[in-house]
């Protein structure tokens, strides 16, 4: 018989990808549908609950706090090539594009070193935080390719409570397209200045009803001005859906990351010009049921691998300069969550998490280091009246390094009438050390004589910690189709983390050393302001403000006058998206900071502003779909980046993306 | 507590029956249950509430299953009863096979699977045979996306073997309504997703209608899970399907199906013949799953919905 059905068929993609998809099939007990005629059984059967309580997400006006949620038109239109690029958009954050470090770094409230330690980063769930000296999210932002992304939820202000330490500032919580979505082929370059060569090819199959889905990139360009450019990252991630019954889903989830990069100058002898390696391999398992729609847990495991090597002779003494080392984490993580009726939901679980780190350079010893934190966890969500929901909540955190930790959050959402929400709210957050801010012990010795020794932690160290107050305003008004986030906070940092220098005895080493220790020192507290507009004003458009104002105050006398520079006293972004006639789209963002520090020289202070824009044009060639574009980044020229040494060029390249 | 006595009151029913077996038949009213699960015993229930209100005596009516049925149509024992109700397909399907001498009503059944029934056993509908749906007319159905979603354009359907054939009068009656039909065809279980791609994007509702081979409890994860990603609300044809996460559903219940097959029954007894054509339900719920179109941004009311669609309809 003739379907009466015009629309366009489409063969499945299963024998591309067959080859990578064959080990999982044993994986993949999905049991195809008993096929028979229509009956009352269809009309009468029971059905397993799908959408229940924890694949609920909260509204925005219902959230504890601040979300600025990015999504995949946000990406496309921003022209960025990889996370930290989005993020530069964001009200709060300052970046770097720079892999001087570890990688391009991101911080919320404040650059205060070259790595970003003071926000959580989860990919789908899994913590990217990577042990490697002082503990960095960077890598990890660099994991994913955008075209993986569905959304990225930033919540700007302290989330220990449901996140645990390190989610001291904030979070960004990247969630990748689901393998169903994603199905087919998509393919993409980018080709332009600075070396730019960005390629990336995305699978999508189905293996008995469960999709699958492998996507591989690499993005290259020359790096910064003034840097030993030729940066190379290239990632491989897998992911598969499987329906393992009607009322449970498993998911799968590995991948692969390697970032080349080169560092150092030709001048420095103590940075001297050197390529580095990192290494980085995950695999993760998450388990989801549904007891019913009000019930329901999660069981996860995510073990992931570290490598890095970053080693160079030392042209004054033949002593390597050598950070390189290996480290590994493994986390086991349940999650239950309840409804009891419509006006109280909550949540509990707990977490078990290991984090190993050896480098005989960095620790002066070919052990591991390792750490072990057990959490527990709960967070209510109670609608105390029509208009008003408490969200509390509180994490348990025990660290074998650190000690104990608890930190709780209050925060009370008020809708004053429809469309318009108020927000206030208390939270204490902490920030364990670093191992490397723990026992972080550089020392160069030939043969068997001590030389010098430039890092010695004392270990007296505690944790860092940060009381949140806030007050928040939410409005949703049909007028330009607007979105207003305000967000008033007073960030209290207390036993802020930092470097000390200190004399190791007379004789202790050959030259007389001046090791780094790391303590509890300043007291103080961020302040300010932050308001980012979302609006849609006019057919084809998308327009989004950030104004941001902040203020470093030391609470404590000090020493460190140069954090006071770690924010910028006003900051703004203006985002503008236009569709035009025949398939055109133009997009222009702006950036601008004021006098702040850079991430490796404090003492700077000077203003920085970038502006990108972009033109693409939708193709369409029978059953393939894409983009052709021109990105323009950072159209106003060379700007700092990092440090003084360093610059962001202007740099343009042209887009080319094809999907099935 | 509801549901257990629901199960006694069947069990009663079934035993009386059986203890009748050996007997021929001498209720007016033979009914015929495909299952004994709790939706049939709702419908059985309800069925003889009506018939008792109407005057009926319980002994008037005899409840068996299809093999019973069956067995005493071979041992030529089915008496004189005035009327046969088959409550689902194998139960109609078992009162098409003997020759019961005595009108037929079919209930608790799809339009889809009585018109196969028909032609499968070569006869039509008439008033000695006639049926009243379980399923929604494509015209309610419309009805209720108009009502609860009135900016929707766009209406997305995945259609499988059973479905398919309902796409030309849904295009009708979506058109009057000024909504365009995004239709796609699931013709395996690999090409559920490719298909449900092609529905959601764009679509403000996707409408599901029963088929067997795209909407079944294997499926049901994927699709719900798709459309909420993608913000489309799904509007089902069941209640258990609101349960699993659809924004809402319209559908009769087995006790709406009874009282109505009661009623048709009684005004069968008075005159001798049922409706020349088969009926639609005459009334209807309207579900709502209150945290999934909270989550979606709806703020829908299942109990205003059933209202305005039954003064849609002038009904009482």
């Amino acid at each position: 018989m003739k379907s009466p059905l015009n629309a366009t068929r489409r063969d499945s993609t299963g024998h591309r990808a067959s080859a990578v998809a064959l080990c999982l099939v044993l994986l993949c007990p999905t049991v195809g549908a008993q096929v028979t005629a229509v009956s009352e059984r269809d009309y009468l059967a029971d059905m397993p609950v799908v959408l229940s309580v924890s694949r609920l997400p909260q509204r925005l006006d219902e959230t504890p706090g601040a979300m600025t949620i990015i999504d995949r038109e946000f990406i496309r239109q921003s022209g960025a090539r990889d996370v930290v690029d989005v993020l530069r958009l964001v009200p709060g954050f300052q970046t770097s594009t720079s892999f001087e470090s570890d990688a391009p770094q991101a911080n919320y409230h404040g650059s205060f070193s070259v790595y970003s330690a003071r926000i959580q980063v989860l990919i789908d769930g899994r913590s990217v935080y990577s042990t490697y000296l002082f503990g960095s999210v960077a890598p990890g932002l660099m994991s994913v390719t955008l075209d993986d992304i569905e959304r990225i939820e930033v919540f700007r202000g302290s989330n220990s409570a449901v996140y645990g330490a390190r989610a001291m500032l904030g979070v960004v919580n990247i969630v990748t397209r689901s393998a169903a979505d994603s199905l087919g082929i998509r393919a993409g370059v980018n080709h332009g200045e600075n070396g730019i060569q960005d390629a990336q090819l995305s699978l999508g199959w189905q293996v008995m009803g469960s999709p699958m889905r492998l996507s591989v990139d690499q993005r290259g360009d020359d790096g910064l001005t003034g840097s030993n450019g030729h940066n190379r990252v290239q990632r491989a991630n897998f992911r598969a859906e499987l329906a393992v019954a009607a009322d449970a889903q498993l998911e799968v989830r590995a991948g692969w990351l390697g970032i080349d990069a080169g560092r150092g100058f030709a001048t420095n002898a103590n940075a001297p010009l050197r390529d580095t390696v990192y290494g980085s391999s995950f695999v993760q398992f998450d388990w989801k049921k549904s007891v019913g729609s009000s019930h329901d847990y999660a069981v996860g495991f995510a073990h992931m691998q570290e490598s890095f090597v970053d080693v160079a002779p030392y042209a004054l003494a033949p002593v390597a300069l050598d950070y390189s080392g290996v480290a590994s984490n493994d986390s086991l993580k349940f999650e239950s969550v309840h409804r009891l009726d419509s006006d109280l939901r909550y949540v509990w679980g707990a977490e078990w998490r290991r984090e190993s780190v050896t480098s005989q350079p960095l620790y002066n010893t070919g052990s591991a280091i390792v750490t072990d934190f057990t959490r527990l966890f709960t967070n209510v969500e109670w609608r105390l009246a029509k208009d008003v929901l408490l969200n509390a909540g509180g994490m348990a955190e025990r660290s074998s390094a650190s000690g104990s930790t608890f930190a709780p959050r209050m925060m009370l959402n008020w809708q004053a009438t429809a469309g318009h929400t108020l927000r206030a709210g208390v939270a204490k957050a902490f920030r364990p050390p670093s191992v490397f801010e723990k026992q972080g012990d550089i020392r160069y010795s030939v043969a068997n004589q001590l030389l010098l020794v430039t890092t010695l932690a004392r270990g007296r160290v505690e944790p860092e910690s940060v009381l949140t107050r806030e007050l928040g305003y939410l409005a949703e008004v049909g007028l330009f189709n607007s979105r207003l986030d305000v967000r008033v906070f007073d960030e209290a940092i207390g036993g802020f983390i930092q470097s000390q220098k200190y004399a190791l005895p007379a004789g202790t080493s050959l030259y007389p050393s001046e090791p780094r220790d790391y303590i509890n020192g300043e007291s103080l507290s961020i302040r300010g302001l932050e308001a980012q507009w979302q609006s849609r004003p006019w057919l084809g458009s998308r327009l989004a403000l950030n104004l941001e104002r902040s203020q470093m105050v030391l609470t404590a006398p000090g020493l460190d006058l140069d954090l006071l520079s770690a924010v910028p006293r006003t900051a703004y972004t203006v985002s503008l998206r236009q569709q035009l006639p025949a398939g055109w789209e133009f997009a222009v963002n702006h950036r601008y900071l004021d006098s702040v520090t850079l991430p490796s020289t404090s003492s700077y202070r000077g203003s920085l502003s970038r502006t990108d824009w972009r033109v693409a044009k939708t193709l369409r060639w029978g059953q393939y779909r894409g983009e052709i574009a021109l990105t323009v980044q950072n159209a106003g020229g060379d700007l700092l980046d990092y440090g003084t040494d360093f610059s962001f060029p202007r740099q343009a390249f042209v887009t080319l993306r094809l999907q099935d | 507590m509801r549901r257990l006595l629901r199960h006694l009151i069947l069990c009663c029913l079934l035993g009386m029956a059986l203890a009748a077996s050996a007997q021929p038949l001498s209720a007016q009213v033979v009914l015929v249950s495909s299952e004994s699960a709790p939706a049939y015993a709702e419908t059985t229930r309800s069925l003889l509430d009506a018939l008792q209100r109407s005057g009926l005596s319980a002994g008037a009516v005899d409840v068996l299953s299809p093999d019973e049925l069956t067995r005493r149509a071979d041992a030529g024992r089915l008496g004189p009863a005035r009327i046969f109700v088959g409550l689902g397909v194998r139960a109609t399907q078992s009162l098409l096979a003997v020759d019961v001498n005595a009108p037929v009503l079919s209930t608790l059944i799809p339009r889809r699977s009585f018109e196969q029934l028909l032609r499968a056993s070569g006869r039509k509908a008439s008033d000695q045979l006639s049926a009243i749906y379980l399923d929604q007319s494509l015209r309610r159905q419309i009805a209720l996306v108009r009502l609860a979603l009135p900016q929707a354009q766009q209406i997305g359907v995945l259609l499988g073997p059973d479905s398919v054939a309902k796409l030309p009068e849904l295009r009708t009656q979506a058109q009057g309504a000024a909504l365009l039909v995004r239709p796609a065809e699931v013709v395996s279980d690999q090409a559920l997703f490719p298909a449900l791609r092609e529905v959601l994007d764009g679509s403000d509702v996707f409408l599901a209608l029963a088929d067997p081979v795209v909407f079944n409890s294997t499926s049901i994860q994927n699709i719900l899970l798709s459309s909420f990603r993608a913000r489309v609300p799904m509007m089902a044809f069941s209640t258990a399907y609101v349960r699993a996460g659809a924004s809402l559903a319209l559908y009769s219940s087995p006790t709406q199906v009874g009282k109505q097959a009661g009623l048709v029954v009684m005004a069968a007894l008075r005159s001798g013949h049922l409706p020349e054509q088969p009926i639609e339900p005459d009334d209807f719920l309207v579900d709502v799953n209150p945290n999934v179109t909270r989550a979606l941004g709806l703020t829908l009311d299942g109990v205003e919905l059933r209202q305005a669609l039954r003064r849609l309809e002038r009904l009482p």
